[in-house]
């Protein structure tokens, strides 16, 4: 071998030479969106702990021959058929599907819901049980999109229903879900449905506004019940085994949620409570976003399907919140004027920036209406309701 | 076999599926939501008007609360087989620290909202806490 031979070889193994093999046009728009996912992140701080993640991992996987994720190990007809083979991937896999695995098997969506239950109050969902009701409607948004990319005719089932399950505002139920029914979607749908999140602000406001009446934005709620510890202790323990029964394939993620639950209200496991809602969340964050990022591959991310999944995800958070708003509504007329119907939109779930919505909207109607806490309800009942729907879905396609 | 089994015998995740079919599910979806929170909430009520019945109860016959604890520290009897440590003289007769002047009397209120509650009037009157002496800290319920 001369030291041509040799610099040629090393060319030809290098990155930039893959630019110029099959895909390669593709990597490197990926770079550029991955670069500019990086930016949004943050300058303009759009869900930076998990965008940041999944930005880089798009960056990293679309960096030719760097070996550290290979997407046809884990989708495509072989694995289909024969399902993934693990023992492949440990031996010769990258960094990334190692890291992919917690994902592959729904191992981090459920300790994700394990530190969203330590750190959420279900107080004002239990002092208020309509609440539930409001977070069952706005997953009518769920179905309705559903209906929709069905009719796009671009779909499978499993495709079609891990869409639909971005309306539910919720990173995690939607990764669960897709990573059963469509991994190959995973990308578009989880930077779909936490690109949404970031944007409820700006998204839920001019519908807030426009199917409710000054009077019915004005409604001050009244504060509710006090709940005790032991209710709040029981809760979890109940809804677990009531929920799982009825619906088995929810028992992953709700069993998680209640269960982180119980260790922040039992009293007695401060200590485990306290990792589940930072050392464990954090560490899962970055390992779910990273790997996420890493399904994002040129070839298969830049398809029309993407530009359509991006769209309905977009149809879906406004038609939740308008299902939300209208149930709120009939709420307002059964109540007789005593709950505000702006609570219902925190009925997606989108934990708590829902309710800190339907909170600034009343403070701008009525100064001193502070309806945080009555959203809460709805919001916590919302995330609830949309492991429902995809413990559902699961249950139809999976 | 259940509903849920025969729904997914129809349905296949790598097929396409008609716009009817996905019509049906979502009514079947969105009936099924409603019905696991409808659910939850009768059950959330029912446990609520109980622990609210059971502290009313207790308010309005404090004499029962008395005969509750008997008939507990009876149904208790397995702490009579508990090798019972001898208290310590000092978690008996624990002394006040030094400088305190009291105990401070929490009525329907956490000590976590008391310590909030203290640090604020500590904060807002510009007084260092150990001035301060807090007699009672109590919880007015709303008028509705």
């Amino acid at each position: 071998m001369n030291i041509g031979e040799i610099l040629k070889n090393l060319g030809e193994s290098t990155g930039f030479a893959g630019f110029g093999n099959a895909g390669g046009w593709q990597s490197i728009i990926m770079i550029i969106i991955a670069l500019f996912f990086l930016w949004l992140g943050i300058k303009k701080k759009f869900e930076p702990l998990l965008l940041v993640g999944i930005a880089f991992g798009m960056l990293l996987t679309n960096l030719p021959n760097s070996g550290l994720y290979h997407a046809e190990w884990w989708t495509g007809p072989d694995v289909v058929d024969n399902g993934v083979d693990y023992l492949k991937v440990l031996h010769d896999g990258g960094l990334l599907d190692i890291l992919y695995i917690g994902v592959k098997t729904g191992v981090y969506p459920c300790l994700i819901f394990i530190g969203v239950g330590a750190m959420t109050d279900f107080g004002p969902m239990l002092s208020r049980p309509s609440s539930l009701i409001l977070g069952a409607a706005a997953q009518g948004g769920i179905y309705l999109v559903l209906i929709l990319a069905v009719a796009t005719g671009m779909y499978t089932g499993g495709e079609a229903a891990s869409i639909s399950i971005i309306a539910g505002a919720d990173g995690p139920t939607a990764i669960f879900l897709t990573k059963s029914l469509a991994p190959e979607l995973l990308a578009p749908i989880a930077v779909a449905a936490y690109s949404y999140m970031a944007l409820i602000p700006l998204l839920q406001p001019p519908f807030m506004k426009l199917l409710t009446t000054k009077k019915e934005r004005m409604t001050v709620m009244t504060s509710t019940r006090k709940v005790s510890k032991k209710e709040k202790i029981i809760f979890p323990i109940l809804v677990t085994i009531i929920v799982s029964l009825l619906l088995p394939s929810v028992a992953p993620l709700l069993g998680s949620l209640m269960f982180g639950n119980l260790l922040k209200e039992c009293g007695v496991t401060e200590r485990l409570s306290d990792t589940a809602q930072n050392a464990l969340m954090n560490i899962v964050t970055l390992f779910l976003g990273i790997s996420v990022g890493a399904t994002a591959i040129g070839v298969t991310f830049l398809t029309g399907k993407t530009l359509v999944i991006i769209v309905l995800g977009l149809a879906g958070f406004v038609l939740a919140t308008i299902c939300g708003l209208l149930i709120g509504k009939l709420l307002y007329v059964i109540s007789k004027g005593k709950i505000n119907p702006l609570i219902g939109s925190a009925g997606v779930s989108a934990v708590p920036m829902a309710a800190r919505v339907s909170n600034t909207v009343g403070l701008q109607y009525n100064k001193g209406n502070y309806l945080l806490m009555h959203a809460m309800g709805p919001n916590v009942a919302g995330v609830i309701g949309s492991a429902v729907a995809a413990g559902f879905l699961l249950a139809v396609f999976g | 076999m259940s509903s849920m089994h025969l729904i997914a015998a129809v349905f296949d995740k790598t097929e396409h599926i008609k716009v009817t079919d996905a019509l049906l599910l979502a009514v079947i979806g969105v009936v099924i939501v409603f019905i696991v929170l409808i659910a939850l909430m009768l059950i959330v009520t029912a446990v609520g008007k109980i622990f609210d019945g059971s502290e009313k109860l207790q308010k309005e016959h404090p004499e029962w609360g008395e005969k509750i604890a008997d008939v507990k520290s009876k149904m208790m009897f397995w702490k009579k087989f508990q090798k019972q440590e001898p208290a310590s003289e000092s978690a008996v007769n624990v002394p006040l620290a030094e400088g305190t002047c009291g105990e401070l009397k929490l009525i329907n209120t956490e000590e976590r909202d008391a310590a909030m509650i203290m640090a604020i009037v500590a904060d807002t009157t510009g007084t260092p806490l150990n001035e301060l002496r807090f007699k009672s800290i109590k919880r007015l319920e709303e008028e509705k």
